[in-house]
Parts: structure tokens; sequence; C-alpha cells
């Protein structure tokens, strides 16, 4: 049962902002999709809900060639997924979105709410990072934007202070010769992962690797990226066996915690070969 | 997307085997169907069962004072004060084997079982009350696997079980050993066969009505309504026609609702307390720890065969976690042995079969009934000795496979059996795919099922159903059943047996079932017996009122001739004559005038007398899979599946295909992703996040090839069709894993770390081959 | 705990209720209105017994508070029928038998409603991904499938005779 709680209805952000400044013990809702599971099972109970789902001036996603791509807080997964400049300059995030649970939870649930409730098997944010994905979080007080990577402090803990919401995802413009695959290990199409990671690589003109990231999900406490493999393969001109050896370092430069789908050396081993496969997707696609 | 064909077709019928549409549809399709979860009567109070955190201990005190401070709160019942404290169950013959007081007097025997429930005037209080219920136990050292529990230092769960050994079965026919003697190779592979959960869409849900005038309602999610009568009839003191089980839609079964649960029991004894109605539905959490599961079984086999593999003696011998009562265990532990003998001619044959007790969810039926364990063992097996012979597996199989007119010895006599052509039918469809990509493989698996227990544990020595035709003056016709339609589509099979035996139309018939106060007496839905009994059963009431017809027919015909009249259509005419004839309505209404506006009522019933141990008759089937694995990460992905099935006269086309698919579904999630593991007792994944099933994303294209023999003890030569077919799926996905890789997983679920663990240890023992050499 | 007063709009129909905020779109609609055809399978947002449509939009009734869903239109299985007359999709899971014990049913077709809404024509995999968040213990799904295949292909026409 969920236990009883103040609910508060703000129409705009200003609203929103002035009313979660002033109530303490207040936790946001948005699509809810998470949330009302962890408080039905009373593992969270607050005294005030804070109801962002209808602030429509973050719902929104806007792309310029400059700017990149921005995704305001209550836009859903499924916008992102069905969006066409998304689809154009940024596949790997509507094929992410395409695989992030059912369609009827992406209908509701929302990007803000998915980052801000930093389960550390979450979609979204291991793909956003490798993409090199901003943050920017807002109170009363004034905003901030931080690279999402910081954003994430612990199971289930974010940076966010009291009275501040996840206004919007940044994601820079797309470069040129870059590719970017993410993929998850799960036993159903619809599952969180068991485990799953998301590469990045970008080729400079002689086709060596300018820039590379991989970001682990489910692989600790946070989304990780795995800087020891990423500085391996800068520099060099790619090839299947350096992947296998960045795969080898993302399966020591992790913490999965065992749980009844795996154990944590079968985490270790599936983060590896999945490191392995998204850096030769990505790197495929950089060379196309 | 899916190919269906039928071999040897009839057609001479108008309604069996025709596109008729589950009758049930429109409730079913427009939100109108009622289930128990949906009922709410006026006056009601919501129910809610605190449950033991414990998997073994005292119950000393129960203090409910605080919890009835709280405001809303009506009442609460606990074992010890407001129960008989009858030991229940469904082996209702036999004392020793009814172990089960749904609500505990002194002591809980899982985590999960019911302590005490309360009634409140919402669901919300109900549940806050729980919390207000002070329990004082005594915990006992608990054991939750049946290896350990046998052991002599063992804690005991029930009082004079001697190391918690709860029944054992034992089958055996000829000379084992000799027969072991005669073979030219011999395996012995252990198993171990996980459990699995019913999970019916719709959790355990129960309203219970006591009235002042001592009588009982209750509306309930079940598979028998007559059961449900004895059982609380037995455990609460009262008179069974005191009691109405009403259960119009059920949400699924599966095996798991045909004995007393949590929500029925704690909700009339609340109900007879409190003279309110009380309504108690199980959340999702509650239905996975609290009702009962698939058995999960160890299994240990010999097997001995000659050089052309023909099959000598088999020897099997089986320990399965009980959990905590008996429930259906004791007939799942003698079917597993039974049907690990399918569908093969054994020489000699002996079983020895174990019900351990533990500290865990009790374990009872689930579709296939013992069978998916033991076929999982036994087709594997199979399959490598074929491999260790260099024998074609289909050949060995069907070289040694039941026959028409085939005697198990002692416990079967095979009436109908068209498993050869199954084999014709899947090799046929392995050759159609030609070279599969090299991270696929096929398996195969071939079982036989039961078309109903003979056997009946709770009242009478046989099995049986019963059924009753009116007609009324239109023509329309009542068909009371006792048999329970769960989903299974029991109704509409019946109404088409119905249709066709009195020659109506199908949309002539109204089903009454699943109500104990208007149908008549009958097992219910589980051992797939309901097509066979309830439909001959059916067949035999629709014969008895259209002979009643007849007569008037044939006292009214001026026919100066040698004649048969028969009804077919609506249409009554001479056999030998059929264009000459008349209306079916005139005859119904000058037959009612005639009985002076008495209806015709017909009357039917079917037992099983003299038709051996398990079951008058048996289906048969063969199955292949087409397996995607990832070498990598252990992946498994289903691509193709192709059954070869023998139900006799298929009667419900739509129906049966629907059970075929369906059975496979829950036979591939047995194979690889339904997962039951415990830690000190606690199921780790009582939710449907943890727990995984096939989703359509998941579910392969099912293509089935229906051999249609006929099978005499069956209504128009039907056997059954919803339950065998969970059998065979785990095995041919083990297959095909052997076939891929050459490894033997002896295990299941099939779980990706067990097939990396398994290659893995391949690897290691080919390079000490290497060493060694 | 301050209780709200609703609007909610329900199958094209208003209905005010005054309710505890915490209260899910689920019970209202089943506790509070009473259109019972939406079901409940689980705590988690795994079965989809509770799809409803939202704008057309297929949702989880039970992954919603009431609340959220002012100001939009809910549809439950009872608004697809249009005075006894059943909706394409209706139909076509009957003539396939696309359902056994039918408590996943409602939510099904929901799912299935608001998949064709958005794409008329979708490839059997679109399919399959439409309902992947709805659970059937019975069917095996495939029967499913073929009912909105069928659908999509035209042949439940409009008409609902």
């Amino acid at each position: 049962m969920i236990n009883d709680f103040n609910y508060l209805r703000p129409g705009t952000l200003k609203e929103a902002l002035a009313m979660y400044e002033e109530h303490d013990d207040c936790k946001v809702i948005c699509g809810g999709q998470s949330l009302l599971i962890v408080m039905r099972q009373g593992m969270i109970a607050p005294e005030n809900l804070l109801d962002i789902k209808r602030i429509k001036e973050l719902d929104y996603i806007k792309f310029d060639k400059k700017e990149g791509l921005r995704i305001g807080a209550t836009t859903t997964h499924r916008s992102i997924e069905k969006s066409d400049v998304v689809k154009k300059n940024y596949p790997v995030l509507v094929s992410m979105e395409n695989k992030l649970a059912s369609i009827q939870v992406r209908n509701w649930g929302t990007i803000g709410g998915n980052i801000a409730h930093a389960d550390p098997a979450g979609d979204p944010a291991p793909v956003l990072i490798a993409l090199k994905a901003n943050i920017k979080v807002g109170s009363a007080k004034g905003d901030r934007t931080m690279p999402l990577e910081d954003f994430f402090v612990d199971y289930f803990e974010t940076v966010l202070t009291k009275g501040e919401l996840v206004l919007e995802i940044q994601v820079p413009p797309p470069e040129p010769k870059t590719g970017a695959a993410y993929q998850k290990f799960n036993l159903l199409e619809s599952d969180m992962g068991v485990v799953a990671a998301a590469a990045s690589v970008t080729l400079d003109g002689n086709g060596k690797c300018k820039d590379a990231r991989i970001v682990l999900g489910n692989a600790g406490a946070t989304p990780r990226r795995v800087k020891r493999a990423e500085e391996l393969l800068v520099g060099k001109a790619l090839k299947e066996s350096l992947f296998a050896e960045a795969g080898k370092i993302a399966s020591e430069d992790c913490e999965p915690v065992a749980d009844i789908h795996a154990s944590e050396e079968h985490r270790r081993h599936l983060l590896g070969v999945l490191t392995k496969r998204m850096l030769k997707q990505a790197w495929e696609q950089a060379k196309a | 997307m899916n190919k269906y064909t039928v071999i040897n077709p009839h057609s001479e019928f108008k309604v069996i085997n025709t596109h008729v549409h589950n009758i049930d549809g429109i409730a079913k399709v427009t939100g109108r169907a009622t289930y128990t979860f949906d009922v709410k009567l006026p006056n009601m109070l919501y129910g809610k069962i605190l449950r033991s955190p414990h998997p073994h201990a005292k119950i000393l005190k129960i203090d409910y004072s605080r919890a009835m401070e709280l405001p809303g709160v009506m009442g609460v019942v606990t074992g010890k004060e407001d129960t008989l404290g009858i030991k229940q169950g469904i082996w209702r013959r036999y004392q020793d084997l009814c172990d089960e007081q749904v609500l505990p007097v002194d002591k809980v025997r899982y985590i999960g079982e019911p302590v005490a429930a309360v009634a409140a005037i919402t669901e919300e209080i109900a549940e806050k009350a729980l919390d207000y219920i002070d329990v004082e136990y005594e915990v006992l050292p608990a054991v939750y696997e049946p290896l350990d529990a046998i052991k002599k230092e063992a804690p005991e769960i029930h009082e004079g079980f001697e190391r918690n050994i709860n029944v054992t079965r034992h089958i055996e026919w000829g000379d084992v050993e000799a027969a072991f003697e005669e073979a030219d190779y011999i395996r012995e592979d252990w198993f171990k066969c996980g459990g699995q959960a019913h999970m019916c869409m719709e959790t355990r849900a129960a309203v219970s009505s006591y009235t002042p005038d001592g009588k009982l309602t209750i509306y309930h999610s079940n598979q028998s309504p007559y059961y449900m009568q004895g059982l609380m009839a037995g455990v609460l003191g009262m008179r069974e026609g005191d009691i109405r089980v009403i259960s119009t839609y059920v949400g699924g079964g599966f095996g798991g609702k045909f004995e007393l649960d949590g929500a029925i029991f704690c909700s009339a004894v609340l109900s007879r307390k409190l003279f309110r109605p009380v309504k108690i539905v199980f959340t999702r959490e509650e239905d996975f720890i609290a009702t009962k599961r698939r058995t999960p079984m160890f299994y240990y086999v010999r097997t001995g065969v000659k050089k052309d593999g023909t099959f000598c003696a088999r020897e099997a011998k089986v320990f399965t976690n009980g959990g905590a009562y008996t429930g259906m265990g004791a007939t799942a532990l003698y079917l597993t042995g039974f049907f690990h003998s399918f569908p093969y001619r054994w020489k000699a044959y002996r079983y020895d079969g174990y019900r351990v007790y533990t500290n865990t969810l009790p374990s009872t039926s689930m579709r296939g009934f013992g069978a998916p364990q033991a076929m999982f063992c036994s087709e594997q097996q199979i399959e490598w000795i074929a491999a260790d012979l260099g024998l074609d597996p289909i050949d060995m199989r069907r070289k040694n496979s039941h026959h028409e007119g085939y005697e198990v010895p002692g416990q079967a006599t095979i009436a109908s059996c068209g498993i050869d052509q199954c084999y014709d039918e899947i090799r046929k469809w392995i050759n159609s795919k030609g070279k599969l990509p090299a991270n696929r493989a096929i398996g195969i698996s071939a079982c036989g099922f039961m078309s109903g227990g003979i056997f009946n544990w709770f009242d009478t020595p046989y099995s049986f159903s019963s059924a009753v035709v009116t007609i009324n003056q239109d023509g329309t016709v009542e068909l009371y059943v006792g048999a329970q339609e769960i989903g299974q589509g029991s109704n509409t099979t019946l109404a088409i047996i119905c249709a066709e035996t009195l020659g109506v139309k199908i949309e002539d018939i109204k089903v009454h079932s699943g109500d104990t106060d208007h149908c008549p007496p009958d097992l219910g839905a589980w051992g797939s017996r309901q097509t066979l009994m309830a439909g001959n059963a059916v067949k035999m009431a629709a014969e008895d009122a259209k002979k009643q017809l007849l007569e008037f027919a044939y006292a009214q015909s001026g026919y100066n001739i040698v004649y048969d009249l028969d009804i077919k259509d609506r249409w009554v005419h001479a056999i030998a004559r059929p264009e000459r004839g008349y209306d079916y309505g005139e005859l119904v209404k000058k037959a009612i005038r005639g009985k002076d506006g008495q209806k015709i009522v017909g009357r039917g019933y079917y037992t099983p007398h003299r038709k051996g141990m398990i079951s008058p008759a048996y289906s048969y089937m063969l199955q292949g899979v087409e397996v995607e694995v990832d070498e990598e990460t252990g992946k498994i992905k289903l691509v193709d599946s192709m059954t070869a099935h023998d139900c006799g006269q298929p009667i419900n086309h739509l129906g049966l295909i629907g059970q075929l698919e369906g059975a496979f579904s829950m036979a591939a999630g047995y194979g690889y992703l339904e997962y039951m593991p415990y830690e000190d007792g606690k199921l780790m994944n009582p939710n449907l996040v943890d727990y995984k099933m096939i989703r359509a994303t998941e579910m392969p294209p099912a293509n089935i090839a229906e051999i249609d023999t006929y099978e005499p003890e069956g209504p128009y030569g039907a056997k059954e069709a919803g339950e065998g077919l969970t059998n065979p799926t785990a095995a041919a996905i083990g297959n095909a894993l052997f076939h891929r890789f050459g490894i033997q997983m002896k295990e299941c679920p099939i779980r990706p770390e067990m097939i990396l663990n398994a290659l893995k240890e391949k690897k290691e023992k080919e390079k000490e081959k290497k060493g060694k050499k | 705990m301050e209780k709200i007063l609703l609007q909610l709009n329900v199958n094209g129909q208003g209905y005010e209720l005054y309710i505890n905020p915490k209260t899910l779109l689920v019970e209202a609609i089943r506790d509070h209105i009473g259109l019972t055809g939406t079901k409940r399978g689980c705590d988690t947002v795994s079965c989809g017994a509770c799809t409803v449509m939202i704008d057309g939009m297929s949702v989880k009734s039970c992954s919603v508070l009431a609340a959220q869903a002012e100001g939009t239109r809910i549809t439950t299985i009872e608004g697809l029928e249009d005075n006894g007359k059943l909706a394409p999709i209706q139909k076509a899971f009957i003539d396939h038998g696309a359902y056994q014990c039918g408590f996943c049913a409602p939510g099904m077709i929901m799912s299935a409603q608001a998949l064709l809404n958005e794409n008329p024509d979708p490839t059997e995999w679109e399919i399959r991904e439409g309902i992947e968040g709805n659970i059937c213990r019975c069917t095996g799904y495939n029967s499913i499938v073929r009912a909105i295949n069928a659908t999509a292909k035209g042949k439940y026409t409009e008409d609902r005779s």
C-alpha cells in the first residue's frame, strides 16, 4: 500500500520549483513508472509528492547543428524513440529507447524521471554518457549544468540537492566519423539489463581512434566509464584484438553485484563480451 | 507465422472440428466477464492474511488486541481460536496425507504460510492491521532440500514421518536385472528439475458470504467447485449442501487451483465469524510465495539398450521436494514415474519415487503433472544414448515406441496411438530446414500423456463426470456440467459435443458450469480429463435427450419403410432419405406438448471402470525446437518449432490450437526461463520483474501437425490436448544444445550461466585429453 | 493528507471523484467508477492486465496516479464497444481464439488497439513489441499476433455489424 501523501500539482516550472523549495520530505513524480512501484512496496514514503508530469515547458526535443540535442526532463521515452531528429542524428538513442521496457512504460515514463531515479541498470544513462551528454538541473535559486557522468553518486542517489529538479539533457552535436552502440544482456526483450555496455568511437582522418568512450550499465552503483580501456584505444589503429583487450579491462574495472540472475563472475564476463561487441559496432559505424 | 496441418482429416461432422468461436468470447473481449477478482457484494469486508516470516516455527501466542483497536478492523481469526484444526488435503480418503491446516494451529512449516487473517472495511485498513498482530514464535531448525531432509539428523517437519519421507511410490514390471543383463550398453545420469509457478493471471481470490441461516456462498477462482465444496464442508464442519461454490470466470488454473488456498479458507472463516461477506485477493507476491508450485525433482536414471537401439531396461529413482504439505504431490510422484517410461516399450522397468517434506512452499500438480520433469531427463538421456551408439535418434525412438494395442504391463492399454506418424512429420520438418546457421540447432523430444486420470482420492474409487441436458420448448438447449471452464475452452468443447450429438447448432446451446447449486457433480478440471470424461458424459446426456425426441418423431411419422431417424443441423429426417424431413423446432414443440409441458431432460455420466491404473486413453506427440544460442553469453532464443500431435479426433479447432500453443509457451518457460531460487527457505523472485516468462517477443512460431487418430474410449474419438504438450520442450531445448555444442544439460531451467559453465568444462576436458595424448 | 477533487474523462463520460491523491488510475477506474473490465495482475508494472489508453496511447493504469490522468481522454475495454457493436480488434480476438482464461484480454486488446492507432500496418515483430508489456499465461501469444495482424489487414471492418 502506498502511504498517504500530500499531493502538489504545480502548473508551471516556476511554481514547481517554488513548491519544491518550500516543502520538506518531498519526492518528485513525473512518469512514476519506477517510483510508484517502490512507493507501493513502502520503500519510499514521502510526506509530499510533487507531480511535474504536466509541466509542458519541460516537454521538448530540440536539435541544432551547433548546439546539439536538448531534451526536456518531462519528455517521454516514446517521444524520443519516435523523434525524427533523434533518429537521424543519434540513432543509438532510438534503438536504446526501443528496448527500454514496454511501450506502455515508454508512453508514460520520462527521460528526466529515469535519470533522476538513478537505477544503475537504467538504459539511457550509459548511452548518454557515451555521447558525452550534460545534464541541467535547477532550483528556485538557479540552474547548473554538469557532465551526466558526474550526476550519479550511488545506487539510486544523485547530486541533486533539496529543491533541485532535473531540467534538461544536453547531447553535443554528433561528430563526424563517429559511431555509437549500446546493448544490454537480458533474458526477455523488455527486461532491464543484467548488465549493459555503451560505446562510442570517433576516428581521425587517418582512420585511427581519435576518441572513445565505454560506459557500463549495472556494473556497480552508478553507470561507469572504463577509462583504462578508453585510453588503450585512443590514438591506435583499431582492430578486433584491441576490442577484446578493452573488453577484458571492462570485465576487471567494474563492481557488479551477484543476484539470482547472474553471479558476479558471469556479469564480469558479460560486460567484457558486450564491451568488445559494442566497440566493434561503434567502430564499424564510424568507418562507414 | 504458424502452420497448422491435419493429417488424415475426417469431415463428416457438422460442428465438431469446425471454426467454432469460444462461446464466452463476447464476455471476455468486452470486459463483461466477471471474475472472482471483480465480485463485490453489499456490506462486503476485505480480508488480508498475516504470513509466517519463518520457514519452521512453533506459534506460541497470537495477540491481535492492538489490531482490533484500529478503526475499521472488524475481526481477526486464528487457527487456534476460530477453526476446528482439521488437517485437510485433496487426498481425502487417505488420512495420513491430509496434513495441512490452512490456518495452522500451532506450527508453521514454510515462509508465507498463513498465521492469522483480518477483515476490515477497506483492503488498506486490513493490510495495515497485519502490522498490529503480535505473534510469538519459537523458531525451529529448518531444512530446504530433499536430499538434506532425508538425512537422519534433519529436523522433523511432520510428526511420525521418518526422515521426512511423505510418500513413496513404486512401479515395476518385467525382470529388471535380467533385462539389464541383456543390454549391450548402460548409461546412468543424475538430473535436477526445477519448480515452476502456475502464475495464473488472476491471483487466488475468494469472496465468502456466511448467512445466519447457516449457509455459505463462496465465489472462488478454482478448477473444481465440487472439490472446494467438499473440502470446505470438511474443514468447517458443515454439510456440503449448505455450501455453494460459484466459479464462473476463472483467470487461469494450470493445476494450481484445485486445493484449498488461504483466500477461500480465511475468507470463509472470517465471514462465519462476522456474518458479512469477506473478500480476499492475493497479491502477486502472495500468489508466488503461498500457493503451491510444480514439484522440483532429483532424478536418477539408468537405462540399458542393445547395440541396435532396442530398449531393454530402465530404472529410475526420484527424490522430490515436496515442500511443507502433500497437496497433489502424491499423484505427481506416481505420474512422473509412469510417464518416465513413455512413450516406449521397456521390457523391464522399475521406478522408486520418494516425496520428501521440506520447509519450503508445498509442491503439487502443475500442467504436465510430473511428466515435464520425467521427459526432461528421459528424452535427453535417450538422445545421448543414440549419440553414444551412433544411431539415428528418431529411428531409435520409433523402433521402441508404443503402438496401438500395446499394453504397458500392469498399467495401461494403448487403444490409439499416432506417434509413428509424428516421427514422419518431424523428420519432414527437420529436412525442410536444410543446413542451419552455425549458431542454431534443432532438438527433439517425444512424449505421451494421459487423457483423464482414472483415479480419485476424494470420495469414489474412480474419477467421474456428469452432465444434464434439458431442451426448452423453443429448441434451445441448457447444458449443465460440473466440468470447470478455466480458459482451456471446456465449455465450448462440451457445447460442440452437445450440439453435434443432438443435431443442433452451437448457438442453440447454453452451458451452465461453475456453480455447485446448479451443476451436476464432477471432479473438475485436472489431469486432462474434461474432453474425454465430461465429453462422454455430455454425449450420453445429449443422446438420452435426443432419444426422447426421436421417440416422438418415430411415433408420429407415417413412414411405411424400414428407417432410422436422425437430427442433423436442426433437420429431423430419415437417414436413408435425408431430403425428407422437418424442422427440429417443430419436433421439440410437439414432444414437449406431449409431455404435458415438461422439458426434455437427458442425463449422462462417465466413469472409467477397468481402464488400467492411469487413464482410459493416451495422447502422443513429438516436438522439434530450433534454438539459437549465443556462445559467448549463453543466451538462448527459440527460433522455430514444430509439434506433431495425436489427440485423437480434434473437437474444438480453435481451442485445440490455443491449447497446443499455450502449453508450448509454458513448457519453453520451464525449459529456460522460469526459475524459482530459494535462499534459507525464502523465494528470491516472488514478482514478475524477476520471475521470467515467455512474452510475445520470445515466442517462436508453434507449427502443428495434428495426427487425426480415433480413440475408441473418447467422445467421437477425442483425447486430451491441453496438458501433454507441456512435457517435451525442456528436453528438446537441452537436446538442441547437445547437438550444437556437445554439452549435456542436467538441470532445468537451462540458464545462460549453466551453458557457459558447461562449455568451459567441455573445453577443459578436451584440453586434458589432448594433454594426456 | 487532503483528498482531491478530480474530473476524469473515461470512455467519453465525465466523472467527478473526491479521492485520496494516492489512488492509482486502475483503482479509480475499477473501484470508484466501477468499470471492472480493466484487470490487475501484479504490483510491479509488469503484466499489462491494467492497460488502458490515455489519449489513444497504451498506458498501464497501475503505474499512473488517477490525478495524473485528469485532463486526458481515458479509454478502457468498455469504451471500445459502440452501443453493442464490437470494435474490429474485439471481433478479431474472438475469431482467432486470441484469449483463453480472458483475464489478460482487456489489457491485451487495449495494447493492440493503441498499436494499431499509431501504426496501422505493423510488421509481425512490431506487433510482438506492441504487446510485449502484456503477459498472457494461456495462449502463447501467437493467436493474439494473428488477430492483430488480421485486423491491420482490414479483415474486420468498422461497419460493426
